[in-house]
């Protein structure tokens, strides 16, 4: 290993270390920018109702800060208990479909929750829990909290979110992470993404 | 700087005649030609590869709306090879001021690019695993280009992936994550040894005493002040044994191990000071608190400036703290002042009569290597 690394350190091995640090750099881009893209094309679509931001957030820079009626899951769906001990948790979510096109949660789980037809699980991202005394929702965040928006663009976003008119289209990867697919208002997409 | 010391201790001791003059300027070009010596040149260059760096991270962070997005995309990975492939060309010629500035710009261009396609694919969250990745590309590539300057690029990335988990986490301790900070303290200390990036070393020492003080406003009991002042005692004394195997890692690291110990201990007993604030307990801890400092002068005191003047201030804050706290009830305001005075004039004779000692040990030491 050490004569290796040491013949790395010169003349033609500098090359060979150039290609490998830029190599992994390349490789580490191109996996989140490819496992995005694989959720996108494959993953089960879902519509999500916007709710209004805590005023405190409202303009962080270049992008629109995104926040679901999803987003705070009502304890009563919780099944299989709430952990008692504060700590580290991940939350599992059930999404159904409901007459007026918005999915929303079902039932929740802190284990994982096993696919059912017709429904699609959510993961959210690691939280917090304080344990039992947790209040009537908890609060989580699915990685589908920001929006970047070409400057100047946000404003008109965030007041139509305020006013509950931005939905967003999702798409979920089985294991449960999702990706933005398009944002809408009143009902009409405003941005589409594409898959690169 | 150290040449400017060196420069002038040399011309004085030319003029004392203790040392000729060719013998003086053959010591300075020596000094001059060691690879990591003080060079403006070197300096700028760092300098230019961080304003370089900065201005790509800037022009990444607003929106360049225009471009498409794979464009965007194949933009700065070119820039990601074309950096490491002229830093590589640039180490096979020998200029390694160079191709450390190119090297940096390179780590910080990773962090760009991440930022980048978080950006352009509406990503979020996740910013501590993004941290980890960028700490490991920099620390692979000090460790294949033996980059001093990426070492140092990691030694900060160290400071701001603790800064995102306190700031991602409400400074709760959760899961696994806070020993990272540890952990990447440790790892740019071997950078360190690695690379001979000597300065990136505080940086580590900093990052773990920054940890521990975080650590001690999670569990603010008494037994954590005491496990700091008693972990830092024992660590200090672990530098000064004399056995080999520590005294040579000891004696590679210069002054930091045994100053940071001490300073983690110093914390330590400042913080029992404010968890104790009177009775036997207090009189106890002030004695522990005074014996420290002499035994980190005893130990240390000669040959390590920073831990000297880091005891010297332990010992005569300890002095006026107990004087004020057992005196100063008894005694009115203007006589505490004076008392005050008495109490570091006797510090001062103390500390007078210490010096004396360590210079003549030191000659004592010298007469004996020429007897010798």
């Amino acid at each position: 290993m050490s004569s290796f690394i040491a013949r790395l350190q010169s003349g033609r091995g500098y090359l060979l270390s150039a290609i490998i640090v830029a190599g992994l750099q390349t490789l580490i881009l191109g996996t989140i920018i490819q496992s995005r893209a694989s959720i996108l094309s494959n993953g089960a679509e879902v519509l999500l109702k916007t709710a209004p931001v805590d005023p405190r957030d409202f303009l962080r820079g270049d992008y629109v800060v995104l926040n679901y009626d999803i987003s705070s899951v009502p304890v009563q769906t919780v099944s299989g208990g709430i952990p008692a001990e504060p700590g580290e948790r991940v939350l599992w979510v059930r999404l159904k479909k409901q007459a007026d096109g918005f999915w929303t949660v079902i039932e929740s789980s802190f284990h994982q929750l096993s696919p059912q037809p017709e429904t699609v699980i959510l993961r959210s991202r690691p939280f917090y829990s304080g344990g039992l005394a947790a209040g009537d929702s908890i609060r989580v965040e699915y990685g589908i909290e920001r929006y970047y928006v070409p400057e100047g663009e946000g404003k008109p976003i965030e007041e139509a979110r305020n006013d509950g008119n931005v939905a967003i289209s999702v798409r979920v990867s089985p294991d449960g992470s999702p990706q933005i697919r398009s944002l809408l208002v009143d009902g009409k997409p405003v941005y589409d993404e594409p898959l690169y | 700087m150290y040449r400017g010391r060196l420069e002038r201790d040399l011309s004085l001791w030319v003029g004392k005649g203790l040392l000729g003059q060719e013998a003086a300027s053959a010591l300075l070009a020596e000094y001059d030609s060691r690879p990591a010596s003080f060079s403006l040149g070197r300096v700028l260059m760092a300098l230019a590869a961080v304003l370089l760096a900065a201005a790509i991270l800037l022009v990444v962070a607003s929106n360049w709306e225009a471009i498409p997005r794979l464009v965007r995309v194949g933009g700065i990975l070119a820039l990601i090879w074309v950096v490491h492939i002229a830093a590589a060309r640039m180490l096979a010629r020998g200029s390694t001021a160079a191709a450390g500035g190119l090297l940096v710009i390179g780590a910080m261009s990773f962090g760009g690019a991440i930022s980048l396609v978080g950006q352009m694919y509406h990503l979020s969250g996740d910013e501590q695993t993004v941290m980890y990745l960028w700490f490991a590309i920099a620390t692979v590539s000090a460790i294949l280009f033996r980059s001093g300057a990426v070492t140092i690029v990691a030694g900060f990335l160290s400071w701001a992936s603790f800064a995102v988990y306190l700031q991602n986490n409400d400074t709760h301790w959760i899961g696994f994550d806070p020993w990272m900070a540890p952990m990447m303290a440790a790892i740019t200390i071997a950078l360190v040894r690695y690379t001979g990036a000597e300065r990136a070393r505080h940086l580590a020492y900093l990052l773990l005493i920054g940890w521990l003080a975080w650590l001690y406003t999670l569990y603010e009991e008494i037994a954590v002040a005491l496990a700091f002042a008693i972990g830092g005692m024992a660590a200090f004394v672990l530098t000064a044994l004399p056995l080999p195997r520590i005294a040579s890692l000891v004696r590679s690291a210069g002054a930091a191990p045994a100053f940071y110990s001490f300073l983690v201990a110093a914390i330590g007993f400042l913080l029992l000071h404010i968890e104790i604030e009177d009775g036997w307990r207090l009189v106890v801890l002030g004695v522990a608190t005074l014996a420290a400092s002499v035994l980190a002068i005893a130990l240390h005191g000669r040959d390590n400036g920073a831990v000297r003047y880091l005891a010297y201030t332990t010992f005569a804050t300890e002095m006026l703290y107990l004087a004020s706290v057992t005196v100063g009830s008894i005694l009115g305001t203007s006589s505490l002042f004076l008392f005050s005075g008495l109490v570091v004039a006797l510090v001062a004779w103390i500390v007078i009569r210490l010096e004396r000692r360590f210079s003549a040990n030191a000659q004592s030491a010298n007469g004996q290597g020429e007897r010798a």
